[in-house]
């Protein structure tokens, strides 16, 4: 059985195919990427295993529970968490409230309990916090946590959105182009908690990416998708090696 | 060093449970309690007329309305235009079992507390089931779809002979440990019952706040497709907001039957609605303080234009006319100003003041 299994998928709006009949296999522990020119489907792609989409045909399977029809916050609760591509984060919250938010499915006390906020609630509470600082430690972000998400540079912001997807506690971590738009060294930044986060944390990662350097760097495999369909998977150096990708990258003759 | 409990300033956090605590230095308390204690002390030493001491109490049972109108509004960003029908929705639930049971019933006279529950209950269930378009609807077309039910709210209540078509349905007084509330004590008793209430359901919603049941509600206002990733349910969140904004709202038609003794279409009108919402305004949307402003600010405004007109129509009798005209005239303006230079309401000078002390007694 293996970890998260796309099989089949074809997301269609209209006449037009964003996905088609895609396979993919997505292993436990590793760093895969799903890399492609423009246009190729890759956000659909996360969008479908996040929940956004619905697949029009084929299955999504995540440890063994079929997740093609679940909403996002289903998803999310079965340990998938996902950082958008266009910031999608709380503007008018700090950074602070933004990752505690994140805990949100974590948290178990009742609403009375909340009211009183009293024992339980608050004890969990604090607990909860302790998390979040662990977070922020790992991420960096100590000299923000009290400041306001929309009043932050871009940079910054990119980091509090794959910032938040990690306090989620995932098993499974979605990132559409963390680097994007980012300076080199922004990106060095990002590259290197991309593989604490595996080390660290045993947390598998998908990424989508522009930056191809990179996706050959920390990449354990890859996925390459162009107008929909999957051209070319495997290690980097096969991938690399691929006539058919390279003939959609840079073109025959 | 001893951590300093009594000043911002080198008042130190060692642990998390710390930090949680709804006032973070004691001389926060010690202000806040002895405003509070103020609050219920005066009455024993003042005794105001009985107009003026309408007017305070309709502005607690604004207080606890808007605290509603806040939570959905302000903090989950849903437009609600209906929300005088929610108080009335409360109101009427008292006014029904009236209408059944005789207005001096032992229940009515002895189980109030209980009816006040009820009306909560009914505000929150109505709340629950007009926050279902809610699900589909954003902004305006939700904002049009509460419209909608002022607008039924109204209609059942006119043409339903059960409502007495509108007209004034009685409830009786009201019986305490003391014996039977009378005509002289009656504002001074539900001015203190509506101060338990607020105290009550304001330290609730400062609680609420800390948790995950109060930070929803932020989320789905901010960004629900980023709620939604987060493992919310965005369209449960929304009914939820309604739900328990219509509690609050139904807790201060309660309150509003009681004290009026009877309860009549008159009170719960579109335009109470746009009053209400030009109360969370003025207060500040999306403060929990701003729902203390607001009522006040507005009521004493309404105050202040009834005098004004009245002392103009000593000089010029035609100045009467003029006077309706008045107020929604300066109610229409103080919204517009203070939508134009602070949108985030009186709540954000209390912060500005607050901010400035900060930092006392060092200059930053």
């Amino acid at each position: 059985m293996t970890y998260l299994n796309i099989s089949e998928v074809t997301l269609s709006f209209g006449g037009l195919n964003a996905l088609s009949h895609v396979n993919m296999a997505i292993e436990k522990g590793l760093i895969t990427s799903i890399i492609g020119p423009n246009g190729a489907g890759k956000t659909s792609m996360l969008n479908c295993i996040s929940g956004f989409y619905h697949p029009t045909e084929g299955q999504i399977n995540y440890c063994g529970k079929n997740l093609t029809h679940s909403s996002p916050h289903e998803v999310s609760s079965m340990g998938i968490a996902r950082a958008f591509q266009n910031l999608e984060l709380f503007r008018g919250l700090s950074v602070l409230d933004n990752l505690l938010l994140a805990r949100h499915i974590k948290l178990k006390y009742n609403f009375f309990e909340a009211l009183i906020f009293w024992g339980k609630a608050s004890r969990v509470e604090a607990e909860n916090r302790k998390f979040v600082e662990e977070v922020i430690d790992f991420m960096e972000l100590e000299p923000y946590r009290k400041s306001l998400v929309g009043n932050l540079s871009y940079g910054v912001q990119k980091k509090v959105e794959v910032a938040r997807a990690l306090t989620l506690d995932p098993d499974l971590l979605l990132l559409d182009e963390p680097m994007a738009g980012m300076n080199l060294e922004e990106k060095e930044d990002i590259v290197r908690f991309i593989m604490d986060i595996q080390k660290e944390r045993g947390v598998t990662v998908v990424l989508v990416e522009h930056d191809l350097g990179v996706v050959m760097d920390i990449s354990d495999r890859i996925h390459v998708l162009d107008f929909g369909q999957l051209i070319g998977s495997g290690t980097p150096e096969e991938v690399a090696s691929n006539p058919k990708v390279i003939e959609a990258y840079i073109g025959n003759e | 060093m001893a951590a300093n409990r009594w000043l911002a300033t080198g008042n130190f956090f060692i642990t998390y449970k710390e930090e949680q605590r709804t006032f973070l230095t004691s001389l926060d308390r010690l202000i806040f309690s002895i405003f509070l204690s103020a609050l219920f002390i005066w009455p024993i030493f003042f005794s105001l007329s009985r107009p003026y001491m309408l007017v305070i109490n309709n502005i607690l049972i604004a207080v606890i309305a808007v605290l509603g109108l806040n939570l959905v509004t302000g903090f989950a960003g849903l437009i609600s235009i209906g929300h005088a029908a929610f108080v009335g929705v409360g109101a009427y639930t008292v006014a029904s079992f009236s209408r059944v049971l005789g207005d001096s019933h032992f229940l009515i006279t002895h189980m109030w507390p209980l009816l006040i529950l009820a009306g909560g209950t009914a505000g929150a269930i109505t709340g629950a089931i007009v926050g279902l378009p809610s699900l589909r609807l954003k902004h305006l077309y939700l904002a049009i779809a509460t419209l909608s039910f002022q607008m039924i709210f109204e209609w059942v209540i006119k043409f339903m002979t059960f409502f007495n078509q509108g007209q004034t349905i009685s409830v009786g007084r009201v019986t305490w440990f003391t014996g039977d509330i009378g005509r002289n004590d009656h504002y001074t008793f539900w001015y203190y019952v509506a101060l338990v209430l607020i105290v009550l359901l304001g330290f609730g919603i400062r609680n609420l706040f800390k948790t995950r049941y109060g930070r929803a509600l932020v989320a789905v206002r901010d960004n629900d497709r980023a709620a939604d990733a987060m493992g919310m349910h965005p369209g449960f969140t929304k009914v939820y907001a309604f739900a328990l904004s219509g509690f609050f709202a139904g807790v201060a038609g309660a309150v509003h039957a009681f004290l009026y003794k009877g309860a009549g279409i008159e009170s719960f009108t579109l335009h109470h609605s746009i009053t209400y919402l030009a109360m969370a305004i003025v207060g500040g949307l999306g403060t929990i303080n701003g729902s203390f402003w607001g009522p006040a600010a507005i009521e004493i405004l309404n105050l202040q234009v009834e005098k004004f007109s009245e002392y103009a129509a000593n000089y010029l009798p035609s100045a009467m006319n003029l006077a309706t005209a008045l107020r929604p005239f300066t109610f229409g303006l103080v919204i517009v100003l203070f939508l134009m230079f602070e949108p985030r309401g009186i709540a954000n000078w209390w912060r500005i003041v607050k901010s400035y002390t900060k930092t006392w007694p060092f200059r930053y």
